[in-house]
């Protein structure tokens, strides 16, 4: 009876270890079935709604507590370019042009989910402080050396590396406020911006 | 085939388990902002935060092209009232009950543009009251305790948001 016992409590410890390592893996994928993927941005149509499900709830509260729902505010993010986990050491290029939103901007945050500390206090890009081109359209350079033009610099993050969850080392969120219709209808295809890896040391 | 039976047992648990976890996560977050809120700012009561930086760890994700109002709020001495003079260019006050779902929200966006320059005064109720004991834009929480989350656009010149949120109040109704 006491071996018995034994054995059920630790499969009872087992089974709830093994729960949270597959939730843990559920989260830093980010992703679920109300998940919609635009090139390498993602977004969720039902972040900060009643109908989000259970793993996306779960998400959210970890790494965006208090977002707002779609009609308010809609939220891309990405963390990798083509596959490839955003790293400290290359630098990226993030192309675009205007989109159909009151105003948006795109901010770097660390794998910890804040701001990234960097001595240019310099932690996003929105629609009215880029430098533009000629005929509207911008790029950004997201480094952690200095570059010319719009810099999005980025860094470690505060936190203490051993908490990182996943494999990259920032990401980068666009958020578009009070969207348009091709935003709240088309998610998947609506227009953002093009990120790409230019160079790695 | 013992030890196969206790391996298929656990794994189907588990399973199930990361569910039952995941659905626990969204109110623990909230209980511990509730609780740390509470202790630095009591309830009821709006905290205007200063423009996030690295140094913003109240809410993870930050916008610093965001100035942020917060009122937590507890409706067990009854209703309480938020009076906020909106500004121009974007703000929105949001309602978020105790696991995380972002309830109800008034924007100065979209058809309600006309709002700028006047002042939202919004009562918010529990769902055991009943909004026709009320005059004026009433709300009803579907929990007894949650947040209201003011965000105005800290883009370009913003004196007239830092002022609008610095005259919001949020408190007892009545």
């Amino acid at each position: 009876m006491l071996t018995f016992a034994i054995k059920l409590g630790a499969a009872a410890v087992l089974t709830v270890l093994l729960s949270a390592v597959l939730l843990a893996v559920r989260i830093s994928d980010g992703l679920d079935s109300m998940s919609v993927r635009n090139g390498d941005w993602v977004t969720s149509v039902a972040t900060g709604s009643k109908d989000a499900g259970v793993i996306l709830k779960a998400t959210v509260a970890l790494g965006g507590l208090l977002a707002s729902t779609q009609e308010n505010s809609m939220y891309y993010r990405l963390s990798t370019v083509d596959g490839e986990p955003l790293r400290l050491q290359c630098r990226y290029r993030i192309e675009g042009d205007d989109y159909d939103a009151d105003w948006w901007s795109i901010t770097a945050y660390g794998w910890d989910n804040y701001l990234i500390p960097n001595p240019q206090k310099r932690y996003s890009f929105n629609n009215e402080n880029l430098v533009r081109n000629a005929d509207g359209s911008w790029a950004i350079t997201v480094a952690a050396s200095k570059q010319a033009g719009n810099w999005l610099p980025v860094g470690p993050s505060g936190a203490a590396d051993w908490r990182k969850p996943g494999d990259y080392d920032f990401d980068l969120l666009l958020r578009l406020y009070t969207p348009g219709d091709a935003y709240l209808r088309a998610p998947q295809s609506a227009a953002l911006p093009t990120v790409t890896l230019e160079a790695c040391q | 085939m013992k030890l196969l039976k206790w391996f298929a047992g656990i794994s189907v648990c588990a399973w199930a388990g990361q569910y039952l976890l995941a659905l626990f996560i969204p109110n623990l977050m909230m209980e511990v902002l509730y609780a740390v809120g509470t202790r630095q700012f009591g309830s009821n009561h709006l905290t205007v935060s200063p423009l996030p930086d690295e140094t913003f760890r109240s809410v993870v994700r930050p916008s610093p092209d965001l100035l942020y109002a917060s009122c937590i709020y507890n409706l067990e001495n009854g209703p309480i009232e938020i009076e906020a003079p909106i500004p121009p260019r974007y703000w929105s006050m949001q309602f978020y009950q105790m696991n995380t779902d972002n309830y109800a929200g008034i924007t100065n966006q979209r058809d309600e543009r006309n709002r700028v320059g006047t002042v939202a005064t919004v009562t918010l109720i529990s769902e055991d009251d009943s909004p026709q004991n009320y005059t004026g834009e009433v709300i009803q929480s579907p929990t007894e305790r949650g947040m209201i989350l003011l965000r105005a656009s800290a883009i370009g010149d913003r004196s007239q948001q830092q002022a609008a949120l610095a005259a919001s109040r949020c408190g007892p109704a009545g």
